[in-house]
Protein backbone atom coordinates (compact mmCIF):
# COMPACT_ATOMS: atom_id res chain seq x y z
CA UNK A 1 0.00 0.00 0.00
CA UNK A 2 1.18 3.37 -1.02
CA UNK A 3 1.10 6.25 1.54
CA UNK A 4 0.44 9.80 0.50
CA UNK A 5 -0.54 12.42 3.01
CA UNK A 6 -2.70 15.41 2.47
CA UNK A 7 -1.44 18.48 3.80
CA UNK A 8 -4.40 20.56 4.87
CA UNK A 9 -4.01 24.38 3.87
CA UNK A 10 -7.51 25.20 4.80
CA UNK A 11 -9.60 23.93 1.54
CA UNK A 12 -13.20 23.36 1.53
CA UNK A 13 -12.05 19.91 -0.23
CA UNK A 14 -9.08 19.06 1.40
CA UNK A 15 -11.14 15.95 2.72
CA UNK A 16 -12.29 15.01 -0.19
CA UNK A 17 -8.51 14.79 -1.40
CA UNK A 18 -8.06 12.41 1.51
CA UNK A 19 -11.68 10.70 0.61
CA UNK A 20 -10.24 10.04 -2.94
CA UNK A 21 -7.25 8.61 -1.75
CA UNK A 22 -8.74 6.36 0.48
CA UNK A 23 -11.10 4.80 -2.26
CA UNK A 24 -7.92 3.99 -4.52
CA UNK A 25 -6.32 2.22 -1.81
CA UNK A 26 -3.74 4.25 -0.42
CA UNK A 27 -2.53 4.71 3.35
CA UNK A 28 -3.51 8.47 3.52
CA UNK A 29 -4.06 10.97 6.93
CA UNK A 30 -4.54 14.90 6.51
CA UNK A 31 -2.26 16.90 8.74
CA UNK A 32 -1.45 20.44 9.42
CA UNK A 33 0.33 22.13 7.24
CA UNK A 34 2.44 22.94 10.38
CA UNK A 35 3.94 19.51 10.13
CA UNK A 36 7.51 19.25 9.81
CA UNK A 37 8.95 17.66 7.49
CA UNK A 38 10.78 15.44 9.58
CA UNK A 39 7.72 14.12 11.16
CA UNK A 40 6.47 13.16 7.56
CA UNK A 41 9.40 11.32 7.15
CA UNK A 42 9.23 9.32 10.16
CA UNK A 43 6.10 7.86 8.93
CA UNK A 44 7.87 6.97 5.30
CA UNK A 45 5.31 8.76 3.32
CA UNK A 46 5.76 8.38 -0.78
CA UNK A 47 4.50 11.71 -1.98
CA UNK A 48 2.02 14.21 -0.67
CA UNK A 49 -0.99 16.71 -1.94
CA UNK A 50 -0.90 20.49 -0.92
CA UNK A 51 -4.34 20.97 -0.58
CA UNK A 52 -6.04 24.29 -1.47
CA UNK A 53 -7.04 26.92 1.17
CA UNK A 54 -8.52 30.70 1.74
CA UNK A 55 -5.33 32.12 2.00
CA UNK A 56 -4.67 34.31 -0.72
CA UNK A 57 -1.48 33.27 -1.84
CA UNK A 58 -2.21 36.30 -4.72
CA UNK A 59 -1.60 38.35 -1.97
CA UNK A 60 1.62 37.13 -0.26
CA UNK A 61 0.14 34.71 2.41
CA UNK A 62 2.27 32.32 3.61
CA UNK A 63 0.98 28.85 3.44
CA UNK A 64 2.69 26.75 6.87
CA UNK A 65 5.73 24.91 5.97
CA UNK A 66 4.61 23.91 2.63
CA UNK A 67 8.21 25.93 2.01
CA UNK A 68 10.11 23.01 3.79
CA UNK A 69 8.33 20.14 1.52
CA UNK A 70 9.16 22.02 -1.56
CA UNK A 71 12.60 22.65 -0.88
CA UNK A 72 13.43 19.40 0.88
CA UNK A 73 11.00 16.72 -0.24
CA UNK A 74 12.73 13.93 -2.33
CA UNK A 75 8.72 12.60 -2.88
CA UNK A 76 6.43 13.89 -5.48
CA UNK A 77 4.11 16.75 -4.47
CA UNK A 78 0.95 17.36 -5.91
CA UNK A 79 -0.06 20.95 -5.43
CA UNK A 80 -3.36 21.96 -6.19
CA UNK A 81 -5.06 25.31 -6.20
CA UNK A 82 -3.43 27.39 -3.16
CA UNK A 83 -0.79 24.31 -3.19
CA UNK A 84 -0.59 25.05 -6.58
CA UNK A 85 -0.33 28.78 -6.03
CA UNK A 86 2.31 28.95 -3.18
CA UNK A 87 4.81 26.19 -5.25
CA UNK A 88 4.74 28.65 -8.48
CA UNK A 89 5.08 31.48 -6.29
CA UNK A 90 8.29 29.41 -4.12
CA UNK A 91 9.96 28.16 -7.04
CA UNK A 92 10.28 32.09 -8.85
CA UNK A 93 6.83 32.62 -10.65
CA UNK A 94 4.29 35.11 -10.21
CA UNK A 95 0.68 34.86 -8.55
CA UNK A 96 -1.76 37.52 -8.62
CA UNK A 97 -5.33 37.95 -8.18
CA UNK A 98 -7.51 36.97 -11.19
CA UNK A 99 -8.49 39.21 -13.82
CA UNK A 100 -12.06 36.85 -14.33
CA UNK A 101 -11.81 34.40 -11.15
CA UNK A 102 -13.38 31.21 -12.03
CA UNK A 103 -15.92 29.21 -10.18
CA UNK A 104 -17.31 26.01 -11.06
CA UNK A 105 -17.40 24.42 -14.62
CA UNK A 106 -14.72 24.80 -16.68
CA UNK A 107 -13.01 23.46 -20.14
CA UNK A 108 -9.28 22.40 -19.64
CA UNK A 109 -7.13 22.22 -22.47
CA UNK A 110 -4.00 20.05 -22.06
CA UNK A 111 -0.97 21.50 -23.76
CA UNK A 112 1.37 18.69 -23.92
CA UNK A 113 0.84 15.13 -24.85
CA UNK A 114 1.66 11.96 -23.32
CA UNK A 115 2.60 13.57 -19.82
CA UNK A 116 2.20 10.76 -16.86
CA UNK A 117 -0.40 13.13 -14.86
CA UNK A 118 -2.83 13.15 -17.55
CA UNK A 119 -2.11 9.53 -19.25
CA UNK A 120 -6.01 8.24 -19.79
CA UNK A 121 -7.12 12.37 -19.83
CA UNK A 122 -8.27 13.72 -22.99
CA UNK A 123 -7.26 16.99 -24.61
CA UNK A 124 -10.25 18.83 -23.62
CA UNK A 125 -12.19 17.97 -20.62
CA UNK A 126 -14.27 19.25 -18.15
CA UNK A 127 -12.82 20.38 -14.64
CA UNK A 128 -14.31 22.07 -11.84
CA UNK A 129 -12.57 25.39 -10.07
CA UNK A 130 -12.70 27.44 -7.18
CA UNK A 131 -10.35 30.30 -7.44
CA UNK A 132 -9.53 33.89 -6.97
CA UNK A 133 -6.04 34.10 -7.52
CA UNK A 134 -3.81 32.49 -10.51
CA UNK A 135 -0.32 31.79 -11.56
CA UNK A 136 0.52 34.47 -14.13
CA UNK A 137 4.06 33.52 -14.77
CA UNK A 138 5.73 30.45 -14.65
CA UNK A 139 8.64 29.58 -12.76
CA UNK A 140 11.74 28.75 -13.64
CA UNK A 141 12.46 24.88 -14.24
CA UNK A 142 8.48 24.42 -14.98
CA UNK A 143 6.72 23.69 -17.92
CA UNK A 144 3.27 24.30 -18.66
CA UNK A 145 0.61 21.43 -18.75
CA UNK A 146 -2.75 22.71 -19.25
CA UNK A 147 -5.12 25.79 -19.67
CA UNK A 148 -8.09 27.20 -20.22
CA UNK A 149 -10.21 30.12 -21.42
CA UNK A 150 -9.56 32.31 -18.93
CA UNK A 151 -6.88 31.04 -16.95
CA UNK A 152 -3.44 30.73 -19.18
CA UNK A 153 -1.93 28.21 -16.35
CA UNK A 154 -4.22 25.75 -15.27
CA UNK A 155 -1.83 22.86 -14.78
CA UNK A 156 2.36 22.74 -14.60
CA UNK A 157 5.40 20.05 -13.90
CA UNK A 158 8.68 20.75 -12.60
CA UNK A 159 11.24 19.76 -15.32
CA UNK A 160 13.87 17.90 -12.81
CA UNK A 161 11.24 16.82 -10.18
CA UNK A 162 8.19 14.91 -9.67
CA UNK A 163 6.10 17.92 -8.61
CA UNK A 164 2.70 18.83 -10.09
CA UNK A 165 0.31 22.26 -9.72
CA UNK A 166 -3.05 22.16 -10.62
CA UNK A 167 -5.11 25.24 -10.59
CA UNK A 168 -8.65 22.94 -10.94
CA UNK A 169 -9.66 20.33 -8.34
CA UNK A 170 -9.29 16.87 -9.44
CA UNK A 171 -10.83 15.54 -6.26
CA UNK A 172 -14.21 16.93 -6.62
CA UNK A 173 -16.82 14.43 -8.16
CA UNK A 174 -17.38 16.57 -11.13
CA UNK A 175 -14.45 16.48 -12.60
CA UNK A 176 -13.79 13.88 -15.47
CA UNK A 177 -11.32 12.66 -15.81
CA UNK A 178 -10.48 13.67 -11.27
CA UNK A 179 -9.61 10.03 -10.59
CA UNK A 180 -7.67 9.05 -13.20
CA UNK A 181 -5.56 12.23 -12.29
CA UNK A 182 -5.22 10.93 -9.03
CA UNK A 183 -4.23 7.16 -10.39
CA UNK A 184 -1.76 8.74 -12.19
CA UNK A 185 -0.05 11.09 -9.50
CA UNK A 186 -0.42 7.81 -6.90
CA UNK A 187 1.58 5.37 -9.62
CA UNK A 188 3.83 8.16 -9.53
CA UNK A 189 4.29 7.73 -5.63
CA UNK A 190 4.62 4.20 -6.50
CA UNK A 191 7.84 4.43 -8.74
CA UNK B 1 -12.94 1.63 -1.37
CA UNK B 2 -16.07 2.76 1.91
CA UNK B 3 -17.61 -0.32 2.78
CA UNK B 4 -20.65 -0.15 4.69
CA UNK B 5 -20.11 -3.38 6.29
CA UNK B 6 -16.85 -2.68 7.83
CA UNK B 7 -18.01 0.79 9.27
CA UNK B 8 -21.09 -0.17 10.65
CA UNK B 9 -19.48 -3.23 12.42
CA UNK B 10 -16.44 -1.20 13.59
CA UNK B 11 -18.76 1.75 14.63
CA UNK B 12 -21.03 0.14 16.91
CA UNK B 13 -18.23 -1.52 18.65
CA UNK B 14 -16.56 2.40 18.78
CA UNK B 15 -19.68 3.23 20.12
CA UNK B 16 -20.08 0.49 22.70
CA UNK B 17 -16.98 1.99 24.48
CA UNK B 18 -17.46 5.67 23.73
CA UNK B 19 -21.14 5.88 25.37
CA UNK B 20 -21.11 5.14 28.63
CA UNK B 21 -24.93 5.09 30.39
CA UNK B 22 -28.02 6.89 28.56
CA UNK B 23 -27.38 8.77 25.25
CA UNK B 24 -29.95 11.35 23.45
CA UNK B 25 -30.00 11.33 19.96
CA UNK B 26 -31.03 14.90 18.00
CA UNK B 27 -33.87 13.27 15.64
CA UNK B 28 -34.55 15.03 12.17
CA UNK B 29 -35.97 11.72 10.23
CA UNK B 30 -33.27 12.52 7.59
CA UNK B 31 -30.72 10.07 6.60
CA UNK B 32 -27.83 10.81 8.94
CA UNK B 33 -29.90 11.23 11.82
CA UNK B 34 -31.66 7.79 11.09
CA UNK B 35 -28.54 6.28 10.24
CA UNK B 36 -27.29 7.44 13.42
CA UNK B 37 -29.67 5.98 15.50
CA UNK B 38 -29.53 3.00 14.02
CA UNK B 39 -25.99 2.40 14.50
CA UNK B 40 -26.65 4.03 18.59
CA UNK B 41 -29.78 1.58 19.01
CA UNK B 42 -27.51 -1.48 18.08
CA UNK B 43 -24.62 -0.25 19.91
CA UNK B 44 -26.57 0.80 23.47
CA UNK B 45 -30.26 -0.55 22.74
CA UNK B 46 -33.17 1.66 24.81
CA UNK B 47 -30.54 3.36 26.60
CA UNK B 48 -31.07 5.68 23.68
CA UNK B 49 -33.52 8.19 23.34
CA UNK B 50 -34.21 9.91 20.56
CA UNK B 51 -35.64 13.67 20.53
CA UNK B 52 -37.23 15.20 17.55
CA UNK B 53 -38.30 19.27 17.71
CA UNK B 54 -40.77 20.35 15.83
CA UNK B 55 -39.32 24.03 15.18
CA UNK B 56 -42.60 25.54 13.20
CA UNK B 57 -39.67 25.49 10.25
CA UNK B 58 -40.32 22.00 9.24
CA UNK B 59 -42.22 21.10 6.28
CA UNK B 60 -45.89 20.26 5.59
CA UNK B 61 -46.77 17.27 7.53
CA UNK B 62 -42.93 16.49 8.16
CA UNK B 63 -43.23 16.15 12.11
CA UNK B 64 -46.05 14.02 12.14
CA UNK B 65 -44.09 11.55 9.73
CA UNK B 66 -40.95 11.80 11.59
CA UNK B 67 -42.70 10.75 14.89
CA UNK B 68 -44.39 7.68 13.37
CA UNK B 69 -40.67 6.91 11.71
CA UNK B 70 -39.19 6.96 15.13
CA UNK B 71 -41.95 4.43 16.23
CA UNK B 72 -41.71 2.43 13.53
CA UNK B 73 -37.89 2.29 13.90
CA UNK B 74 -38.83 1.15 17.42
CA UNK B 75 -37.12 3.86 19.33
CA UNK B 76 -37.69 5.24 22.67
CA UNK B 77 -38.45 8.99 21.68
CA UNK B 78 -39.17 12.06 22.77
CA UNK B 79 -41.54 14.48 20.64
CA UNK B 80 -41.14 18.30 21.29
CA UNK B 81 -43.13 20.78 20.01
CA UNK B 82 -41.33 24.32 20.17
CA UNK B 83 -42.59 26.36 17.10
CA UNK B 84 -43.78 29.07 19.38
CA UNK B 85 -40.21 29.49 20.97
CA UNK B 86 -38.50 29.37 17.80
CA UNK B 87 -40.35 31.99 15.94
CA UNK B 88 -40.30 33.99 18.77
CA UNK B 89 -36.61 33.56 19.11
CA UNK B 90 -35.94 34.59 15.33
CA UNK B 91 -38.39 37.47 15.50
CA UNK B 92 -36.28 40.31 13.66
CA UNK B 93 -33.58 38.22 12.76
CA UNK B 94 -32.02 38.79 8.99
CA UNK B 95 -28.68 37.73 9.16
CA UNK B 96 -28.26 34.16 8.14
CA UNK B 97 -25.59 33.41 10.15
CA UNK B 98 -27.41 35.24 12.99
CA UNK B 99 -30.47 32.62 12.26
CA UNK B 100 -28.66 29.18 12.52
CA UNK B 101 -26.86 30.48 15.20
CA UNK B 102 -29.93 31.21 17.41
CA UNK B 103 -31.22 28.14 15.65
CA UNK B 104 -28.27 25.76 16.78
CA UNK B 105 -28.24 26.88 20.50
CA UNK B 106 -32.05 26.43 20.73
CA UNK B 107 -31.30 22.81 20.05
CA UNK B 108 -29.12 22.50 22.33
CA UNK B 109 -31.27 24.24 24.96
CA UNK B 110 -33.88 21.66 24.43
CA UNK B 111 -32.10 18.91 24.44
CA UNK B 112 -30.05 19.75 27.65
CA UNK B 113 -33.63 20.08 29.45
CA UNK B 114 -34.46 16.39 28.43
CA UNK B 115 -30.53 15.51 29.24
CA UNK B 116 -31.22 16.91 33.09
CA UNK B 117 -34.68 15.34 33.17
CA UNK B 118 -33.86 12.31 32.05
CA UNK B 119 -29.84 11.87 33.41
CA UNK B 120 -28.02 12.04 30.27
CA UNK B 121 -24.57 13.04 29.24
CA UNK B 122 -24.07 12.04 25.63
CA UNK B 123 -25.44 14.35 22.47
CA UNK B 124 -25.28 12.02 19.45
CA UNK B 125 -25.53 14.19 16.04
CA UNK B 126 -25.32 12.68 12.45
CA UNK B 127 -23.09 15.00 11.63
CA UNK B 128 -21.46 14.42 8.00
CA UNK B 129 -18.58 15.85 6.83
CA UNK B 130 -19.48 18.74 4.91
CA UNK B 131 -21.17 20.05 7.86
CA UNK B 132 -18.07 20.55 9.68
CA UNK B 133 -16.00 21.51 6.81
CA UNK B 134 -18.16 24.51 5.55
CA UNK B 135 -18.78 25.55 9.49
CA UNK B 136 -14.70 26.93 9.08
CA UNK B 137 -12.81 26.68 12.30
CA UNK B 138 -8.57 27.34 12.35
CA UNK B 139 -7.65 27.54 8.64
CA UNK B 140 -11.11 26.76 7.20
CA UNK B 141 -13.09 29.79 6.12
CA UNK B 142 -16.81 29.46 7.24
CA UNK B 143 -19.03 29.39 4.67
CA UNK B 144 -21.82 28.85 6.81
CA UNK B 145 -22.13 28.26 10.56
CA UNK B 146 -24.17 24.67 10.20
CA UNK B 147 -26.40 24.30 13.44
CA UNK B 148 -24.39 21.44 14.69
CA UNK B 149 -21.65 22.61 14.47
CA UNK B 150 -20.47 26.57 13.95
CA UNK B 151 -24.39 26.42 15.68
CA UNK B 152 -23.70 25.17 19.19
CA UNK B 153 -22.94 27.09 22.09
CA UNK B 154 -19.54 27.44 23.39
CA UNK B 155 -20.90 26.47 26.90
CA UNK B 156 -22.38 22.89 25.83
CA UNK B 157 -21.93 20.51 28.46
CA UNK B 158 -23.57 17.14 26.77
CA UNK B 159 -20.51 15.16 25.70
CA UNK B 160 -20.73 14.32 21.81
CA UNK B 161 -20.63 11.51 20.10
CA UNK B 162 -20.83 11.62 15.86
CA UNK B 163 -19.92 8.67 14.32
CA UNK B 164 -20.55 9.99 10.80
CA UNK B 165 -17.95 12.85 10.58
CA UNK B 166 -15.64 11.91 7.94
CA UNK B 167 -18.43 10.48 5.55
CA UNK B 168 -20.28 12.25 3.11
CA UNK B 169 -24.17 11.48 2.21
CA UNK B 170 -23.29 8.87 -0.27
CA UNK B 171 -21.32 7.27 2.15
CA UNK B 172 -24.30 7.64 4.58
CA UNK B 173 -26.44 6.34 2.07
CA UNK B 174 -24.61 2.91 1.91
CA UNK B 175 -24.51 2.61 5.45
CA UNK B 176 -28.64 3.21 5.10
CA UNK B 177 -28.82 0.55 2.62
CA UNK B 178 -26.96 -2.17 4.29
CA UNK B 179 -29.26 -1.25 7.68
CA UNK B 180 -32.21 -2.12 5.19
CA UNK B 181 -33.32 1.56 6.37
CA UNK B 182 -36.44 3.13 4.08
CA UNK B 183 -34.92 6.54 4.57
CA UNK B 184 -31.68 5.82 2.65
CA UNK B 185 -33.24 7.88 -0.44
CA UNK B 186 -34.86 11.01 0.97
CA UNK B 187 -33.05 14.41 -0.12
CA UNK B 188 -31.15 16.19 1.94
CA UNK B 189 -33.26 18.84 4.37
CA UNK B 190 -31.17 21.64 6.70
CA UNK B 191 -31.66 21.41 10.29
CA UNK B 192 -32.62 25.06 10.83
CA UNK B 193 -35.13 23.99 8.22
CA UNK B 194 -37.01 26.82 6.07
CA UNK B 195 -35.91 29.62 8.11
CA UNK B 196 -33.25 29.04 5.58
CA UNK B 197 -35.50 29.16 2.61
CA UNK B 198 -36.91 32.65 3.77
CA UNK B 199 -34.69 35.62 2.52
CA UNK B 200 -34.79 37.69 5.28
CA UNK B 201 -37.18 37.07 8.34
CA UNK B 202 -38.80 34.02 8.80
CA UNK B 203 -41.86 34.74 10.24
CA UNK B 204 -44.96 32.28 10.87
CA UNK B 205 -46.65 33.90 7.31
CA UNK B 206 -43.69 33.67 5.45
CA UNK B 207 -42.96 30.16 6.53
CA UNK B 208 -46.51 29.38 5.59
CA UNK B 209 -45.81 30.65 2.26
CA UNK B 210 -42.14 29.05 1.59
CA UNK B 211 -44.16 25.37 2.95
CA UNK B 212 -46.44 25.36 0.44
CA UNK B 213 -44.39 26.26 -1.91
CA UNK B 214 -41.43 23.53 -1.06
CA UNK B 215 -44.49 21.23 -1.06
CA UNK B 216 -45.75 22.03 -4.38
CA UNK B 217 -42.35 21.92 -6.11
CA UNK B 218 -41.60 18.42 -4.05
CA UNK B 219 -44.53 16.77 -5.48
CA UNK B 220 -44.18 18.13 -8.68
CA UNK B 221 -40.57 16.92 -9.45
CA UNK B 222 -41.21 13.68 -8.12
CA UNK B 223 -44.16 13.55 -9.87
CA UNK B 224 -42.18 14.26 -13.45
CA UNK B 225 -39.67 11.85 -12.21
CA UNK B 226 -41.52 9.17 -11.64
CA UNK B 227 -42.52 9.53 -15.12
CA UNK B 228 -39.56 9.36 -16.41
CA UNK B 229 -39.34 13.34 -17.69
CA UNK B 230 -36.35 14.11 -15.73
CA UNK B 231 -34.09 12.41 -13.82
CA UNK B 232 -34.94 12.66 -9.82
CA UNK B 233 -32.74 15.74 -8.17
CA UNK B 234 -30.61 14.82 -5.37
CA UNK B 235 -32.16 17.90 -3.52
CA UNK B 236 -34.84 20.22 -4.73
CA UNK B 237 -37.03 23.10 -3.21
CA UNK B 238 -38.58 26.63 -3.31
CA UNK B 239 -36.77 29.70 -2.03
CA UNK B 240 -38.66 32.73 -0.47
CA UNK B 241 -37.31 36.00 -2.24
CA UNK B 242 -39.62 38.40 -0.01
CA UNK B 243 -38.94 41.41 -2.72
CA UNK B 244 -42.15 42.44 -4.04
CA UNK B 245 -42.55 42.41 -8.31
CA UNK B 246 -45.58 43.95 -9.94
CA UNK B 247 -48.27 41.42 -11.31
CA UNK B 248 -52.08 41.65 -12.73
CA UNK B 249 -54.47 39.36 -11.09
CA UNK B 250 -58.03 39.16 -12.63
CA UNK B 251 -57.70 42.63 -14.44
CA UNK B 252 -56.48 44.00 -10.51
CA UNK B 253 -52.89 45.08 -10.10
CA UNK B 254 -50.85 42.72 -7.94
CA UNK B 255 -47.41 43.85 -6.01
CA UNK B 256 -46.28 40.02 -4.42
CA UNK B 257 -43.29 37.96 -3.28
CA UNK B 258 -41.01 36.00 -6.00
CA UNK B 259 -40.47 32.50 -5.08
CA UNK B 260 -37.00 30.95 -6.54
CA UNK B 261 -37.21 27.27 -7.56
CA UNK B 262 -33.62 25.01 -6.62
CA UNK B 263 -32.67 21.69 -7.76
CA UNK B 264 -29.07 20.84 -7.76
CA UNK B 265 -27.30 17.42 -9.02
CA UNK B 266 -24.89 16.06 -6.81
CA UNK B 267 -22.94 13.19 -4.93
CA UNK B 268 -21.66 14.53 -1.49
CA UNK B 269 -22.97 18.36 -1.14
CA UNK B 270 -19.32 19.44 -2.11
CA UNK B 271 -19.69 20.15 -5.41
CA UNK B 272 -23.53 20.43 -7.43
CA UNK B 273 -24.47 21.26 -10.72
CA UNK B 274 -27.97 22.72 -11.27
CA UNK B 275 -30.68 20.31 -12.49
CA UNK B 276 -32.46 20.80 -15.39
CA UNK B 277 -35.82 20.86 -15.18
CA UNK B 278 -37.86 20.10 -18.59
CA UNK B 279 -40.20 23.51 -18.92
CA UNK B 280 -43.29 21.34 -18.79
CA UNK B 281 -42.69 21.02 -15.28
CA UNK B 282 -41.22 24.51 -14.41
CA UNK B 283 -44.43 25.68 -15.98
CA UNK B 284 -46.53 23.39 -14.25
CA UNK B 285 -44.43 24.37 -10.87
CA UNK B 286 -44.99 28.14 -11.60
CA UNK B 287 -48.85 27.97 -12.01
CA UNK B 288 -49.32 26.06 -9.05
CA UNK B 289 -47.53 27.88 -6.63
CA UNK B 290 -48.95 31.18 -7.87
CA UNK B 291 -52.14 30.16 -8.15
CA UNK B 292 -52.11 28.68 -4.71
CA UNK B 293 -50.41 31.73 -2.77
CA UNK B 294 -52.53 33.86 -4.63
CA UNK B 295 -52.07 37.77 -4.12
CA UNK B 296 -48.53 37.46 -1.73
CA UNK B 297 -46.49 35.27 -4.68
CA UNK B 298 -46.68 36.71 -8.34
CA UNK B 299 -43.16 35.90 -9.70
CA UNK B 300 -41.52 32.63 -9.74
CA UNK B 301 -37.87 32.46 -11.19
CA UNK B 302 -35.64 29.13 -11.63
CA UNK B 303 -31.84 29.49 -9.87
CA UNK B 304 -29.13 28.15 -12.38
CA UNK B 305 -26.51 28.53 -10.46
CA UNK B 306 -23.56 25.77 -9.44
CA UNK B 307 -21.93 25.17 -6.79
CA UNK B 308 -19.07 26.85 -6.63
CA UNK B 309 -20.26 30.07 -6.66
CA UNK B 310 -23.66 29.15 -5.12
CA UNK B 311 -24.39 26.63 -1.97
CA UNK B 312 -27.50 24.18 -2.21
CA UNK B 313 -29.52 26.54 0.35
CA UNK B 314 -29.65 30.80 -0.28
CA UNK B 315 -28.13 30.85 3.21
Amino acid sequence: MVRIYVIDNGGQWTHREWRTLRDLEVETKIVPNTTLLKELQKDDIQGLVLSGGAPRIGLNSLLGNCAEYLDKGKFPILGICAGHQFMARHFGGKVQPSALPEFGQVELTLCVDNDPLFLGVPKKSIVWESHNDEVTILPKNFIKLGESENCYIQAMRHTDKQFYGLQFHPEVEHTQFGEQIFKNFIHLCEE
Amino acid sequence: MFHAERFIEKTISTLQNEIKGKALIAFSGGVDSTVCAALVNKAIGNQLIAVHVDTGYMRKNESEQVKQMMKNLGLNYRYITASKEYYHALKGVENPEKKRKIIGEKFIRIFEQVAQKEHIDSLVQGTIAPDWIESGGGLRDTIKSHHNVGGLPKDMKLHLVEPLRDLYKDEVRKVARALHLQVSERQPFPGPGLAIRIIGEATPERTRLVREACDIVEKEIERASEQGLMERPWQYFAVLIPIKTVGVHGDKRAYGNTIAIRAVQSVDAMTCHYSTIPHEVLDMISTKITNTLKEKVNRIVYDVTNKPPGTVEWE
